[in-house]
């Protein structure tokens, strides 16, 4: 059949990767659209385990950078590669399989389906019946559907939406919609996972929380993260390590420390004058 | 609250098969013994069952807005005819050309035909599909009724196959209530199969947003060319079966009204619900000749009203809009009528009536 269910191994999840070798590497990646040079010459080695943020002010590119990585987009130019295997132009799906979580800035959750049935989605792509064995029962069908159904539910319990299980998506809170989107990441038994403005329009009690729980399944799921952020709070707060995009350049990369006195930083995201008054 | 009880699985099936033999056995009865008024219009109700339960999944469940039905049904139509006449009728028939060679000579049993049809408009579905698929919302719909116009020209256009434009006529009347409901039976229970499979519930994720489902890893092309397959082949054996039922077809009935139609059954049940489905396109199968009264001229209240051709139409279309406004989601929405359903809401009245008295 035309399914590519096993066509792609995942290096990421099942392989050993070597210790040396970057979770997630952006090489040279140029993206242009047009006249308009979104990325250009975008380097990035996140190591294996990392917290790692990817901060800019609007329109830096941040999310342009994720599109490449989870294959909405193809890069101009430049490679990426998931534990030293080329990924680069692969249909968002086969990312997927790689081992490349997402999360989307703007909720994209299946809104009409219940809050254990996106997860469920989830575990899709990690399927081992076909669709005869799953048309007519099969054991082997009976049995996934079984064990997808316990691990959907133990994901849930671990991200603290057990309770709203049978909602439909859409009638939860907007935390809880994120946190569902985490979830419905996680599903898909990621080795990175890319968070994109996880926090965005979130109150500050509901943001700490957030932080608490992106730590938490880090440690949990052994996940490299990459995040993008638009309040520096945020990254700064969690983050070991960042990257600062401004109009598609990269403008500067290390810990929060040597970020905040970067003096390229403050002025992209303060405006010239800043400086010249600090 | 209603308690739950365990029902032996085995219990279950001998429930379920006891019903479906006991329902067979009334209509082989039916079939002998009601008018033929009333087999006639029972047979489109299970024909158009199956079609609108196709076409849902399609459009409802995957949410491709597909308006192609009446081609693939023309496929299906076109192959049970030309395969189950007899070779002394179709020499009759193609008059104008004669049929090419395997085909003139061979007759087949209904069921290979009914499948054949299923497999060729499965093909036809999968050459249509594989390319439009690409599109989404209104250019998907624009794009598969295009390639309906054109299987509808081409079938006009290859005489020594299809006859052309005079269509075929002396079709064996195979089609009776067994094989339409027996029709509408595989296909709710394939539908009802599919939606309890992870399969379905990628369909369901692809409807909700396509982004987020290939970001999930679900396979665009494998599962959307699934449904607009397998939508194809329910609407090429529901053709094969209307074909043997009417023993007449030609290219003109499979136009765009038709489409229409099935539409209509599957947008008032309700996108994205096989149980709405079911009732819609039995009431609409019902209504369409129920409404006929409709056109003949009568007198009311001292006042002739001479009949008008196509009054009926205008009914539907008032209701479509009616229905719309009321119901944007079809009488059924995207949800199920099940008797747990009908004991949940009736344990809520009941709560809250005892709220109310304590």
């Amino acid at each position: 059949m035309l399914d590519t269910n096993d066509a792609f191994d995942a290096s990421g999840t099942n392989g050993a990767p070597s210790a040396d070798l970057p979770a997630l590497a952006c090489e040279s990646v140029t993206m242009r659209f047009g006249g308009l040079t979104a990325v250009d010459g975008f380097n990035l080695r996140v190591p294996k385990g990392a917290l790692y943020g990817l901060i800019g002010p609007n329109g830096a590119g941040k999310t342009t950078v994720f599109n490449i990585v989870s294959g909405v987009l193809r890069p101009s130019a430049g490679a990426v590669k998931l534990f030293g295997v080329d990924v680069t132009g692969l249909s968002p799906d086969r990312i997927a399989r790689s081992g490349i979580a997402r999360t989307f800035q703007n909720i994209r959750l299946f809104r009409n389906l219940t809050v254990l049935d996106n997860v469920l989605v989830g575990l899709h792509l990690r399927r081992e019946a076909n669709l005869a064995e799953a048309m007519l029962a099969l054991p082997r069908h009976r049995a996934e559907e079984t064990q997808m159904a316990a691990t959907a539910a133990q994901l849930l319990e671990e991200i603290g939406l057990a309770g709203v299980s049978h909602y439909r998506a859409s009638a939860l809170p907007y935390g809880r919609q994120r946190r569902l989107e985490i979830a419905r990441a996680l599903a898909t038994k990621p080795a990175v996972l890319l968070l994109d403005e996880p926090a965005a329009g979130m109150n500050p009690a509901e943001t700490e929380d957030l932080m608490r729980l992106i730590t938490d399944i880090r440690k949990r799921f052994s996940l490299t993260i990459l995040l993008i952020e638009h309040e520096m709070k945020v990254v700064m707060g969690i983050c070991e390590r960042m990257t600062v995009l401004d109009h598609g350049d990269t403008i500067a990369e290390g810990t929060p420390e040597e970020i905040q006195r970067n003096e390229r930083v403050i002025k992209a995201y303060l405006g010239g004058g800043a400086v010249a008054r600090a | 609250m209603a308690e739950q009880r365990a029902v032996h699985p085995l219990l279950k099936i001998a429930v379920v098969c006891g019903a479906l033999i006991l329902f067979f056995l009334v209509l082989s009865w039916g079939q002998e013994h009601w008018d033929a008024y009333t087999v006639r219009i029972l047979n489109l109700c299970g024909i158009y069952i199956g079609i609108t339960l196709g076409l849902n999944l399609c459009n409802g469940f995957t949410g491709q807005f597909s308006l192609g039905i009446a081609g693939f049904m023309a496929v299906g139509a076109y192959t049970t005819a030309v395969l189950t006449m007899s070779p002394a009728v179709k020499q009759a028939v193609f008059f104008i050309q004669p049929l090419i060679y395997p085909l003139n000579s061979i007759q087949w049993g209904f069921l290979p035909a009914l499948l054949m049809a299923a497999v060729v408009s499965g093909i036809v579905g999968f050459l249509v599909g594989a390319p439009a698929i690409r599109f989404r919302g209104d250019y998907l719909a624009i794009t598969t009724l295009g390639f309906a116009e054109i299987i509808r020209i081409v079938f006009t256009n290859i005489v020594p196959i299809t006859n052309g434009a005079l269509g075929l006529k002396g079709i064996p009347p195979h089609t009776n209530l067994l094989w339409s409901w027996g029709f509408a039976l595989v296909c709710i229970a394939v539908m009802v199969r599919l939606m309890r499979t992870t399969y379905g519930r990628a369909l369901k994720a692809i409807r909700d947003d396509e982004v987020a489902a290939e970001a999930m890893g679900v396979n665009l092309f494998f599962h959307k060319n699934l449904a607009f397959v397998m939508s194809a082949m329910m609407a090429g054996v529901g053709g094969g079966l209307l074909g043997n039922l009417i023993t007449t077809i030609d290219p003109n009935m499979f136009r765009f009204p038709l489409t229409f139609t099935v539409l209509m059954m599957a947008v008032l049940g309700g996108l994205g619900s096989i149980t709405g489905t079911v009732i819609s396109a039995a009431a609409v199968t019902i209504a369409m000749e129920a409404f006929r009264a409709l056109e003949e001229p009568r007198v009311i209240l001292g006042l002739t009203i001479p009949g008008v051709p196509g009054m009926r139409m205008v009914v539907f279309s008032v209701a479509l809009m009616i229905v719309i406004l009321f119901y944007p989601k079809g009488f059924m929405g995207d949800r199920e009528f099940s008797l747990d359903r009908v004991k949940r809401l009736a344990a809520g009245l009941d709560r809250t009536n005892t709220s109310k008295q304590g």
